[in-house]
């Protein structure tokens, strides 16, 4: 019954062309303007090594850690941070003023270490922290050395461990806004699933379609069906997130970061989310279907256009200014899912979207078996 | 009794659309639900499926009380509704496999049944057709194909043939008739009198939510006074010349609306005789003269004082 029931209605959502017209081709289309309006807008976000430069002094020379420090970090491999010169301290002044480097490091006797800067910002706060990191470490081993030198292997082995400059904030250097774009799009391709809903909740409502009444009539229990039918939805769906995302990402050249599995639990969170929602509109309202239509286009549109489709900045302004609303749309949890997982190294932030996401989606689903588990009408 | 329905009441706030009604279809029985529209009939219908609440009454199928959860009735049962309930993206053959399916789960025997329904709808060239591609005589033969491929014991039309064309109807009746001999039971609703009075074995007029009158078309036509119906085309005359015919013997009513007249006898009496002897001696021209027996329709005029095809 079930592989009756959920291959049939995936025949019937494939070849609904209106509906996957609006569901996929229509967010690919827009992709592509995007595409097209923001070529070679921004190239940011990929992380590049910071220039910076080291002065060549006699302290510098002296020091046994600065320099196989510096080394570790500016030397060719995944570690690699720094852009490193080494030059006298005129040279890098100079350097500083033209805005070749971010800063530089100036090594003093006694083993101390002043950073030089020309302004803040997240380089120059890596460059900092990598300093004062260095110094922490080094006075460590001075105090262990004189006191207590068994420890020595324990505190080596703890200092070796990668040292992590960034940390789960935003940086203070503007995101690219064209990727707010693209994930708001993503947010309403999700909130569009919406259709596929609305179209399995009328067909198994008596009171809406002839043929929800000839489902009604079988021997079979209505919600078994809509469950099964919404399943059929849900997959559709999601195939329709995840070609958008390979047009993104193949055809467009857009960037989601390296975690697969997690963008593809972000796809599917949306999906639940975007054919909850259709199904909640098609069980509430008792209108026409050419209404409940209008109704998913319009509040799809406005939770699209909060969460930066047309204009990012929104997205920022509403999150300062009314954050309880970021938690509240749909379309800002999916695109800040997805924002998210690029943006941030660590992942508290995109689960906490995500369970959000589903948290609605469930919540939206009991309400429409709550709706729809009736069994009789009381008009037709 | 394959259905039997006792004083249903069924209300739309102030409206009574159902008005204790009462009504029993026996095993093999072909049963016309007979009405002009809005009377009750697919109301009835639809609380007789336990799609519909309903107010009051009692409503059993197969001697057993019939509710939403009635699984193994409803697997006895096939609907054929007014409009057509099929899915336009799916293929005749798919719409007819995808309704069987929720009956039948075992495949092979499902394809014989999806088979032998096409078959029998003679839609077989049509396979691979969406509906969008079907006329709509051929439409109305896959909506009867998607409610009686399960092979039902008891099948219920509801207005099948509503915008269908004559040869279309012709066969959507004998295909009727032809499960009726195989056995099946059918509840017809209508607001054709023509079809229930060639197809059914008994029939209900309904009226108002309620049955007005019921039984077999003879015993219908044997419940009021007009047993001859005459039809004359007149020329050169005015209607006021034709009153006398009134007082022939035999002779219920005369209605004479422009060259038309119609003129209603008592049962046994055959007055056409009499009414050709009356327009001689009148000098009232004619042309075309018809001689028929009451139709439902005489029925239902006589029973509630309205014609049934003019609310149709």
């Amino acid at each position: 019954m079930f592989l009756h029931i959920f291959t049939t209605r995936l025949k019937c959502l494939m070849r609904d062309f209106g509906m996957m017209f609006w569901t996929a081709l229509f967010p690919i289309l827009l992709a592509t303007l995007f595409g097209l309006a923001f070529t070679n807008l921004s190239s940011l976000d990929t992380f590049k090594e910071i220039p910076i430069a080291v002065v060549d002094n006699a302290a510098y020379q002296m020091s046994p850690g600065l320099k196989p420090a510096l080394e570790g970090v500016s030397s060719e491999g995944e570690n690699k941070m720094f852009l490193l010169t080494a030059c006298s301290e005129e040279k890098a002044a100079q350097l500083l003023k033209d805005d070749k480097i971010k800063g530089y490091l100036l090594p003093l006797e006694g083993d101390k270490l002043r950073v030089v800067v020309k302004e803040s910002g997240i380089s120059q706060t890596i460059l900092k922290s990598f300093a004062d990191h260095y110094l922490q470490v080094s006075s460590a081993y001075k105090e262990i050395l004189m006191q207590n030198p068994s420890a020595i292997q324990a505190l080596m082995d703890t200092t070796q461990k990668d040292v992590n400059y960034f940390k789960e904030v935003s940086t203070d250097a503007k995101p690219d806004d064209t990727l707010v774009y693209y994930f708001a799009l993503i947010a309403m391709a999700c909130l569009y699933g919406g259709f596929q809903g609305l179209k399995e909740v009328s067909a198994v409502q008596a009171n809406q379609t002839c043929q929800g009444a000839r489902v009604n009539l079988a021997p079979v229990h209505k919600m078994k069906v809509f469950g099964y039918s919404l399943l059929a939805a849900v997959l559709i769906q999601i195939l329709t997130i995840l070609l958008l995302i390979c047009y993104l990402y193949f055809v467009i050249g857009v960037q989601f970061g390296d975690k697969l599995g997690y963008i593809i639990l972000a796809v599917v969170a949306g999906s639940f989310m975007g054919v909850a929602f259709g199904a909640m509109v098609g069980a509430v309202m008792k209108k026409r279907e050419g209404i409940k239509i209008a109704v998913i286009i319009g509040l799809s549109m406005i939770f699209s256009f909060l969460s930066g489709l047309m204009f990012p900045a929104i997205k920022y302004i509403v999150a300062r200014n009314v954050p309880i609303l970021s938690y509240l749309n749909p379309a800002s949890l999916i695109s800040d899912a997805f924002y998210a997982l690029y943006y941030y190294d660590t992942l508290n932030r995109y689960f906490l979207n995500i369970g959000l996401l589903f948290g609605f989606s469930g919540l939206l689903f009991l309400i429409v078996y709550f709706i729809m588990r009736r069994q009789k009408y009381a008009s037709l | 009794m394959v259905v039997k329905v006792e004083n249903l009441v069924k209300r739309y706030g102030d409206l009574i659309a159902l008005d204790h009604l009462n009504l029993s279809v026996g095993e093999g029985e072909v049963f016309g639900l007979l009405g002009p529209n809005g009377s009750g009939k697919t109301t009835a219908i639809n609380c007789i499926l336990s799609l519909l609440k309903y107010d009051k009454g009692d409503i059993e199928v197969f001697d057993k009380p019939m509710t939403p959860t009635a699984y193994e009735l409803k697997r006895n049962i096939g609907i054929i509704f007014q409009n057509v309930a099929v899915f336009e993206e799916l293929t005749v053959y798919e719409n007819i496999d995808y309704f069987c399916g929720l009956y039948v789960t075992d495949k092979l025997k499902r394809k014989q049944l999806v088979e032998e329904a096409i078959d029998f709808v003679g839609l077989n060239d049509f396979c691979k057709f969406y509906p969008k591609k079907l006329s709509g005589g051929l439409l109305r033969r896959l909506n009867i194909a998607c409610g009686i491929a399960h092979k039902p014991k008891l099948i219920i039309l509801d207005e099948p043939t509503v915008a269908v064309d004559p040869q279309s109807r012709n066969n959507i009746l004998e295909g009727i008739q032809k499960l009726n001999r195989q056995g099946t039971t059918i509840i017809y609703t209508s607001h054709y009198m023509e079809e229930v009075e060639q197809i059914c074995t008994r029939i209900a007029i309904m009226d108002k939510g309620k049955i007005v009158a019921s039984g077999t078309k003879e015993e219908l036509k044997g419940m009021i006074k007009t047993g001859e119906k005459i039809t004359v085309e007149i020329f050169g005359a005015e209607c006021a010349q034709t009153v006398g015919i009134k007082n022939i013997a035999g002779v219920n009513s005369v209605e004479c609306v422009g060259n038309t007249l119609v003129v209603k006898s008592q049962r046994g009496k055959n007055n056409l005789t009499e009414v050709v002897e009356y327009l001689k001696q009148h000098s009232i021209g004619y042309g075309k003269i018809f001689c028929e027996l009451p139709t439902l329709n005489d029925v239902f005029l006589e029973i509630t004082g309205k014609q049934l095809r003019d609310n149709a």
